[in-house]
């Protein structure tokens, strides 16, 4: 104690600083019996990520004056298949009943050391890693003085743990057959797709009456211009089709319980007012149901906008979005219909419609779920400073979309909305609130502005003779395969690129022409650039549901509101929650051919537990001391993963834990005011230990 | 009406000097609302925040905390009537606030005139205060008008300074924090009785501020003539706005490009106290819009 007092910065002073325990600390007991701990302590130089910094003779030195080690060994990579032969060998000929490595952090090689331990006949559970790589010889290369002095810390610390580990087994629990996909779009549809394709039962739920997303909306993909409609159908129709595929449009995720390989969810299917035709059949009406001849349609007094067409072409109260809707089935808005019964009438002996119909409560098994639920457009109307929806002529990329479309409102002709004219100067305005650092826009790229900017200059030139295009941009971003080669293409045709972005967006009165301003910062002047049409290429943001579907299933999200993965690089399709993905857009703005990249790997990634048919479960639950808990429930509340519950036991009140549902995070052991609640390999005993080695070098 | 919220009311240069009416309506019309504006006295120069800001900010810091701590003696939050001012005291006073270096070392200054910045008061717009509903409202505004002034088209100019730098601004009352397309002036200029009307770039600077106009007049006066094409292409009566400054620039700016540029407009400005003024039964002769340099004489034919 003492000597650790003057421990700090030098060296000389560190030597004598780097404190020898004076006791051990107490055993760790096995079967009743106590255990003298024998540590082996194996510390890796990571070529010189970590000997560059680190001096790793006078580490191994000094790891064997700690207490409780046996043996002390280093090696260049102890990951590589000699440096864990290191360890199975040295648990045999050392007898040691537990292992520390002091390499990198846990991320990345707990799992090998745990394999490690294991084959020299261990538990898994008695290793305990020291990171002396992210945490120290990384951020103090400059001071390797100092970080040899953290290494002999970390190391002692991990060494107070590993002599107190216990066994552990891990749980395993069943996984039913099934998978739950959230949303509808091209990459919900490519995971349910793949998951049926392997032999499991999916639920698709949709919130919308049909499938295919924002992807049904666009007229062409870039950057090999295929009708975005043409390429999506096929996957639409097998959809519909696939026998493994339960497809429940027109639906909300109401519940979530249950844990990987066990969730119970509560599906709305919300009242369509039509009946399908089996649904028809079921009611005994022999023949009827909806058939999607759309007689109901023309006689609807109700005239709303088409969400689908941006609003810009009408809709009935009964309606369907487009002709090529899945599944064709007619859809009746409530908050619009005025129940006259005209529909009933024009449906006739169908009597596919029912103006009573209520909303349904599903229950569903499944053993994993995706949410594949996309994205929003964010409301660019709040960058005041372009005019949208003030100014006629300012639109969004989304209109322009189903503008350009030949099976759009325009029959594919584009013209201002003003007037109904062609527009002969087309200003498109890229990073219309992406890249926005004021507050009011989105911090992030929304990725795929770009490039279909560049795709709209290229129809405009397909379509308008003599059209003058215009790209306001801060940088062209075409980083996939075949982007930079379309990027030059357009520039060919004659796309004008002006690097600046857009200040301001002025409309003449008269003409409803706009002026639109910016710096030319490649030239470094001024421009005033007067057009017929401007298009927002409008940020993304995540759809307006994500929080509510996202607290459902537990899963987390970044600071910018997409769903957040479990690791950016690593994992990306998975989520802190076990058994639950992400696929699409809903993880972060991503172009088509990544979206449904993302989607097979979280079907891949989903069907994995499914296929195994059973999961392990890590062991580092919460245990409930019986004998010391009082009842008081405290815990139950704390808990954000809903595992504790309290129980009746021997005439009182105690607590249990649902081990598949306890992430071990611990809240309820640090909270429990009588100490009733152990933490698998995170004990009490064992954290103190952690502590007093740092503070006291090992003195208990 | 009893006045119920009272303040110390700086004045600025601009508006006592060249535009009593504006000084003259501010008080009368305030005290019909219920706002008692009392005199800040020994206040100076805000300064500038142009002229002096952009020479040397410590000069600037230590004047407009001399005048803040003014109102501090008095115990009472600052109103005033220029964007400028605006800048200025609000800033500074912001500034200081928050910054305990910056306040030590203006205390400094401060010290030689057995002065120090306390931070106990704050710094309003008068505008702003109209049109807060907690202070006074565009309701309470609308009930005040004796004379509405029907028929007329009003366009509005909020200048720079009130609104901008948006981050920096922290407004109390809502809707007026919106910098691109703000329309709470247009709410009180419709209080009135006339017709708000929309222009083309209306947000886009007077001209005057930031120095330009002490600096290189034709420039400054070449961003009035773009607003003032603007203005004319909507048929404004007339031109309101809450910048003393402003009413310089867009008034006597017409007679100086009319000799410089040969082009004649004519389109009487009045600052919105002003119109505040005529609409709850002021005399012009009382505004003193006799001292205008552009004759608000057609404008006074369609309301009187």
């Amino acid at each position: 104690m003492e000597a650790k007092k003057e421990a700090p910065v030098k060296q000389e002073v560190k030597k004598q600083a780097a404190p020898a325990p004076k006791q051990a600390p107490a055993a760790a007991t096995v079967g009743g019996k106590k255990e003298q701990p024998r540590i082996g302590v194996f510390i890796c130089h990571c070529g010189t990520n970590i000997a560059g910094s680190i001096d790793i003779k006078e580490v191994e030195a000094y790891a064997k004056t700690i207490p409780n080690v046996a043996h002390a060994d280093n090696y260049q990579y102890i990951c590589s298949t000699p440096g864990q032969k290191k360890i199975t060998d040295a648990i045999k000929e050392h007898k040691l009943t537990g292992t520390v490595v002091a390499a990198c952090s846990p991320r990345l090689h707990e799992p090998t050391f745990r394999t490690a331990t294991k084959e020299g006949g261990l538990n898994q559970f008695r290793f305990e890693m020291a990171n002396i790589r992210e945490q120290n010889s990384w951020v103090h290369m400059h001071d390797p003085e100092g970080a040899t002095a953290k290494a002999k810390d970390a190391i002692r610390i991990a060494v107070a743990k590993a002599s107190l580990l216990q066994d552990l087994t891990p749980k395993t629990v069943p996984v039913e057959r099934a998978a739950l996909v959230v949303g509808a779009g091209v990459a919900g549809m490519q995971a349910a797709l793949d998951l049926a394709a392997a032999g499991i039962k999916t639920y698709l739920v949709e919130k919308s009456p049909s499938i295919g997303g924002r992807m049904s909306q666009l007229d062409k993909t870039f950057p090999t211009l295929d009708c975005s409609q043409c390429i999506l159908t096929p996957k639409m129709v097998d959809v519909g089709r696939s026998p493994n595929i339960e497809l429940m449009t027109y639906s909300d995720v109401e519940a979530v319980e249950g844990y990987i390989g066990n969730f119970d969810v509560t599906i709305r299917k919300k009242a369509h007012g039509v009946l399908t035709m089996p649904e028809a059949e079921a009611k005994g009406i022999s023949g009827g149901g909806c058939n999607g001849c759309g007689d109901c349609e023309p006689v609807c007094p109700v005239i709303k906008p088409n969400e689908f067409e941006m609003g810009m072409k009408p809709r009935k109260a009964i309606y369907i979005y487009h002709p090529q809707v899945v599944p064709l089935l007619y859809t009746i808005d409530w908050d619009s219909c005025i129940k006259c019964g005209l529909c009933v009438t024009a449906c006739g002996d169908k009597k596919a419609i029912d103006l009573e119909q209520k909303d349904e409560f599903v229950k569903i098994k499944v053993g994993t779920a995706i949410l594949a639920i996309g994205f929003d457009l964010f409301p660019v109307e709040n960058k005041k400073e372009w005019g949208y929806k003030r100014f006629e002529n300012v639109i969004t990329s989304l209109e322009f979309e189903r503008l350009i479309c030949a099976s759009g409102p325009t029959s594919g002709h584009l013209i201002r909305p003003s007037d109904g004219e062609t527009p002969k100067r087309v200003a498109f305005v890229l990073c219309a609130g992406s890249r926005d650092n004021t507050g009011i826009g989105k911090p992030y790229c929304s990725r795929f502005c770009c490039m279909y900017s560049l795709k709209h200059a290229h129809q405009i030139y397909e379509k308008i003779p003599g059209v003058q295009s215009y790209l306001f941009y801060m940088d062209i971003r075409s980083f996939g395969k075949m982007y930079e080669e379309f990027y030059y293409r357009i520039q060919d045709e004659g796309a004008k690129f002006i690097r600046g972005r857009v200040a301001n967006i002025l409309e003449d009165p008269a003409t409803k022409n706009l002026h639109v301003y910016t710096d030319d910062t490649l030239l470094n002047r001024p421009v005033d650039m007067e057009v017929d049409l401007v298009v927002l290429a409008s940020a993304v943001e995540p759809s307006w549901d994500t929080t509510r579907t996202r607290k459902l299933f537990g899963v987390s999200c970044s600071m910018d509101g997409w769903l957040l993965e479990a690791h950016p690089k690593l994992n990306p399709c998975g989520t802190t929650t076990a058994g639950v993905f992400l696929a699409g857009v809903c993880q972060g703005p991503k172009d088509i051919p990544d979206a449904v990249a993302s989607a097979e790997g979280a079907a891949s990634a989903a069907s994995i537990p499914i296929h195994k048919g059973e999961v392990e479960l890590e062991p580092y639950f919460a245990q409930c001391i019986e004998e010391k808990c009082a009842g008081c429930g405290m815990c139950v509340n704390l808990c954000p993963f809903t595992a504790l519950a309290l129980v009746e036991k021997d005439g009182r009140q105690v607590m249990e834990v649902t081990e598949a549902k306890c992430k071990g995070c611990g809240t309820c052991g640090g909270f429990c005011p009588g100490g009733a609640i152990w933490m698998n390999h995170f004990a009490t005993p064992q954290i103190v230990a952690q502590i007093d080695a740092f503070l006291l070098g090992g003195e208990q | 009406m009893e006045a119920t919220h009272k303040y110390a009311f700086f004045l600025g240069c601009i508006a006592p000097n060249r535009y009593p009416g504006i000084e003259s309506s501010a008080i009368k019309t305030s005290r019909k609302l219920g706002i008692e504006l009392v005199d800040l006295k020994g206040a100076s120069c805000c300064p500038a925040p142009g002229a002096f800001g952009s020479i040397d900010l410590n000069v600037w810091y230590a004047m407009a905390a001399r005048n803040v701590v003014l109102a501090e003696q008095m115990k009472t939050d600052i109103a005033l009537i220029c964007n400028g001012c605006y800048k200025s005291i609000w800033e500074v006073n912001h500034k200081l606030k928050k910054n305990k270096d910056l306040r030590d070392a203006v205390n400094e200054v401060l010290k030689e005139i057995d002065m120090e910045f306390k931070g106990t008061v704050n710094v309003y717009h008068l505008a702003e205060l109209l049109f807060d509903p907690k202070i006074c409202g565009v309701e309470k505004i609308r009930a005040s008008v004796t004379n509405p002034l029907k028929g007329t088209r009003i366009a509005v100019h909020y200048g720079c300074h009130l609104l901008k730098p948006r981050k920096e601004r922290t407004w109390v009352a809502p809707g007026i924090g919106e910098t691109e397309n703000p329309m709470w002036m247009e709410e009180m200029v419709a209080a009135l009785g006339a017709e708000p009307v929309q222009y083309r770039n209306k947000m886009q600077c007077c001209g005057a501020g930031g120095g330009v106009r002490g600096y290189d007049i034709v420039h400054s006066l070449d961003i009035t003539n773009e607003k003032m094409i603007n203005l004319m292409e909507v048929k404004a009566d007339a031109l309101t706005e809450v910048c003393p400054f402003c009413q310089l620039q867009f008034d006597r700016g017409q007679i100086e490009i009319q000799e410089k540029f040969g082009v004649t407009y004519g389109l009487p400005v009045l600052h919105y106290n002003e119109l505040l003024g005529l609409a709850q039964g002021m005399s012009p002769q009382e505004l003193g819009l006799d001292l205008h340099g552009i004759s608000c004489e057609p404008f006074l034919q369609k309301v009187l």
